[in-house]
């Protein structure tokens, strides 16, 4: 057994030794409020932890579930068994409501727009007097009852709420799966590329922002039902900073964290109970302390243990394997246009890639190059014009779904999350090809001895190979290629010409981007050549290179 | 009368965008550093002769000078260390350092809202016929010359050229030699000291209280919101807006509802405009 999971073992042992036989019934409070912590704080991991997007609507969301619950029981008399689900409900419904202005927003405006809900939420709970109770909120909320079965306080409300936030967490063990911890992954480090992956980053964050609202809303319940009082207290900011602290301190990815973030800031206040009022200003130093020396947390200081990347079973095995016989898918775009304000970054452009073609697109800085790529594979939309794929229609398909349709991209700049292996970035590329062979794909690009390294520690030769990999693992008909050889030697250019040659053979459509016109002119099927928006010639690359317009435009500036 | 309001939010929203455009990151604590200055005000008064009755703009030096050295403080702890880790870390640390502000003074000043000396005496003046407070005429008086000499720095000195020159291509900047590590702790120290400033203006009339931050903060984001993002003109145009909406439908209803309307229009605007009011959309290169 690997040190970690005996350290968990035997500190979830020793927690409950404590709790059954040691613990005053003050320690027992203390822990039961743990325990509600932590499932607030699993909540929080999905949305602030894998999706990387700073919510700050956590507490809201914990406030909507102690108001329904305890409105409910003290008006109504509900039991435990009525408001737990509404609680979880109300908290999911007002997730759903402003996701759909929210969720797309870039990270300051999200965390903004998630702050506005709260003090929102908060104005409304402090002003609606008769059903809220104003400034001083409800009391008389019964204790848990579950078929008329009353939960006593003490060992018993322990025992139920660390029930409940162990199925919590198994939730958050299945939610995160290998691969939609990758995906994850992806989509917090490299944003730009995660539609390249046919990874839709939309559903990605809906999903972890309605878990971490469902959490937060159990976990206002049993706050509630434990209290036995609600208050504006509970929507305050304070909540929300509260669990930022005991995320970002005990981890913000992983149970382990989650458990020891939300036990240490319960008792932090016994322990530093010498600072009186000042105990929230030592807290707040904690926070900084731990992003700026551990941005991982506790956690990511207990990965001493951390398992070594273990030798794939397909590794050994030495068959030659021909690249699977792929097929391509005829590429077409007709009248392009694309405006950027004043500037027409795409002017009425027609072009068409045959299977088994390689088509290199050059021109000057600015001449629409990259925005080109971009309509093809959907990352930008075109104002006029369509594009057409094995002849689908796909001008209007999301980023991601052109991806999954089989046409694929690289970037400029490798767009490789640092801690990946070479193999998970191949692993998620082919999600939705479940028949696909990794092994096979990494050797015919030569990336088998490179495979279970971390993308951030392999040189950048390499991380283009990887980036092209990456974009026909998911075996596309057609790919574009935008600077392939930017930054590379003339060896490393030379490999992947050779990888777009065995490609081009094997059917794909290529579309291929570069400045470099020694690199281009002797891979490519045909040529074209683009200025301010326009496609100004079209042929063989000799005819174009000769072609007295092209000169001008592109070789007029660099030989002056 | 929103102008006075709306002068003070201008403040806060200007020094807001300096840190914004020096550092791309937003300032969390920003909105504790305006509480940061009503206390400090505040604080500073017990050293005041009390039977004198001293105008309280004669704090506005002192105010500056120590929250510039709050300013100056956030930079080097909560954004230098990190400055290369995702945006996201940034508005951590500076959260962070606006609880320790905000709990500081709560322990030590106590929870309910202070006020600050008058600016300059009490009572009205005749303008052409209007009687206006000489209260808010002093803090749109001062808050002028605040935003008259940044617009000079900005646009006049071999100083303002650097500030520009970093929050347009930091990179670049820092190839021709500008300090860019120097010029971004200013950033923090001069953004601060508005914020500062804009507390001592706002604490006499409008009372201050230690957990006035968030409200704060959220002002001046959606002033940033509303006059596109990095925009100052903008900036202050949109802390203009926003008192105005304020308090002309805090007139007609009541405060809470005005401020609640406030933030379901941010969602609406977010919602229709996901670059703010005035942006333009952003392009992304990879």
């Amino acid at each position: 057994m690997n040190p970690r999971n005996s350290l968990m073992i035997f500190g979830g042992g020793g927690l409950a030794i404590y709790a059954l036989f040691f613990a005053s019934s003050y320690d027992q409070r203390l822990l039961t409020l743990s325990g509600i912590y932590v499932v607030l704080v699993l909540g929080y991991q999905f949305i602030f932890g894998h999706a990387g997007a700073l919510s700050l609507a956590q507490g809201a969301f914990f406030g909507l579930g102690a108001y329904t619950s305890g409105i409910l029981g003290s008006q109504y008399g509900a039991e435990f068994l009525v408001t737990f689900p509404l609680s979880v409900a109300a908290a999911v419904t007002i997730a759903v409501l402003v996701s759909i202005p929210v969720l797309r927003l870039q990270s300051h405006y999200f965390a903004l727009a998630t702050l506005a809900l709260s003090q929102l939420l908060l104005l409304i709970a402090i002003n609606w007097e008769p059903v809220t109770g104003g400034a001083n909120g409800l009391s008389g909320v019964p204790p848990v009852r579950i078929l008329g079965w009353q939960l006593a306080r003490g060992l018993p409300l322990l025992s139920f709420v660390w029930i409940i936030a162990g199925l919590a967490m198994l939730v958050s063990y299945w939610q995160i799966n290998t691969a939609r911890k990758a995906a994850f992954t992806v989509m917090r480090e490299t944003p730009l590329a995660t539609a390249a992956f046919g990874i839709d980053r939309s559903m990605l964050r809906f999903r972890a922002f309605l878990l971490s609202a469902a959490f937060g809303g159990a976990a206002g319940a049993l706050f509630v039902h434990t209290n036995r009082v609600v208050s504006p207290e509970t929507l305050s900011f304070g909540v929300m900073i509260t669990c930022l602290t005991m995320t970002v301190v005990g981890g913000r990815f992983g149970i382990p964290g989650a458990v020891i973030g939300a036990l240490l800031l319960t008792h932090l206040p016994e322990w530093f109970r010498g600072l009186q009022e000042y105990y929230l200003v030592a807290v707040g130093v904690l926070l900084l302390a731990t992003v700026v020396f551990a941005p991982n947390g506790i956690e990511g200081l207990l990965r001493f243990g951390k398992s070594s990347p273990k030798p794939s079973a397909g590794t050994a095995t030495d068959e030659k394997s021909e690249p699977a016989d792929i097929g391509g898918s005829e590429l077409i775009a007709t009248h392009l246009s694309k405006r950027y304000g004043g500037v027409r970054a795409l002017d009425d452009v027609n072009l068409r890639i045959q299977p088994g073609e390689i088509v290199g697109v050059i021109g000057p800085n600015g001449a629409g190059k990259t925005t080109l790529a971009n309509i093809l594979t959907g990352s930008a939309t075109s104002d006029a014009g369509t594009v057409t794929l094995a002849g689908h229609d796909i001008t209007h398909a999301p980023e991601y779904q052109i991806a999954q349709l089989g046409l694929t991209r690289t970037f400029q700049t490798p767009q490789l999350p640092a801690d990946l292996s070479v193999r998970d970035i191949i692993r998620i590329a082919q999600a939705d090809r479940p028949a696909a062979n990794t092994d096979a794909v990494l050797r015919n690009f030569n990336l088998l001895a490179v495979a279970d390294m971390p993308c951030g520690t392999i040189a950048h030769g390499i991380r283009r190979r990887v980036e092209v990999c990456r974009a026909v693992a998911a075996e596309p008909g057609a790919l574009v290629l935008d600077e392939p050889g930017a930054g590379l030697s003339p060896e490393e250019q030379g490999e992947i010409s050779a990888l777009c040659r065995t490609l081009a053979e094997n059917g794909l459509a290529i579309l291929l981007i570069d400045h470099n016109v020694a690199f281009l002119k002797p891979l490519v099927t045909r040529m074209v050549c683009m200025e301010s928006g326009r496609i100004i010639a079209d042929g063989t690359p000799e005819d174009v290179l000769a072609d007295p317009r092209v000169q001008d435009a592109y070789f007029g500036v660099t030989t002056l | 009368m929103p102008f006075p309001l709306g002068a003070a939010y201008a403040l806060v929203a200007l020094g807001f965008v300096l840190v914004l455009n020096a550092t791309t990151a937003v300032n969390f604590a920003h909105g504790e550093s305006v509480v940061a200055g009503g206390f400090t005000a505040v604080a500073l008064t017990f050293f005041l002769p009390p039977d004198l009755r001293i105008p309280g703009l004669i704090l506005l030096p002192g105010v500056v000078v120590v929250t510039a050295v709050l300013g100056l403080a956030i930079g080097a702890l909560a954004y230098l260390p990190i400055r290369n880790r995702p945006p996201v870390s940034v508005f951590v640390t500076t959260i962070a350092v606006g609880m320790i502000v905000a709990n500081g003074l709560n322990a030590t000043f106590g929870a309910a809202p202070r006020t600050a000396p008058p600016l300059i005496g009490v009572g009205t003046i005749d303008l052409i016929g209007v009687s206006i407070s000489r209260q808010s005429l002093v803090i749109i008086a001062t808050a002028c010359v605040l935003i008259g000499g940044l617009a000079i720095v900005l646009q006049r000195t071999q100083l303002g050229r650097q500030f520009r020159a970093c929050s347009q291509d930091p990179e670049m900047a820092r190839a021709i030699g500008i300090r860019l590590t120097r010029i971004t702790l200013l950033s923090f120290a001069l953004g601060t000291a508005f914020a500062g400033a804009a507390g001592l203006l706002l604490a006499h009339q409008f009372f201050i209280s230690p957990a006035d931050g968030a409200p704060l903060i959220l002002k001046a984001y959606i002033a940033v919101v509303i006059g596109g993002w990095g925009s100052l003109r903008g900036a202050a145009l949109g802390a203009l807006l926003i008192a105005v909406f304020e308090v002309g439908v805090a007139a007609i209803s009541s405060q809470p509802l005005a401020e609640g309307l406030l933030y379901v229009i941010v969602l609406v605007v977010l919602f229709l405009r996901p670059q703010g009011l005035l942006g333009e959309p952003q392009q992304v290169r990879a």
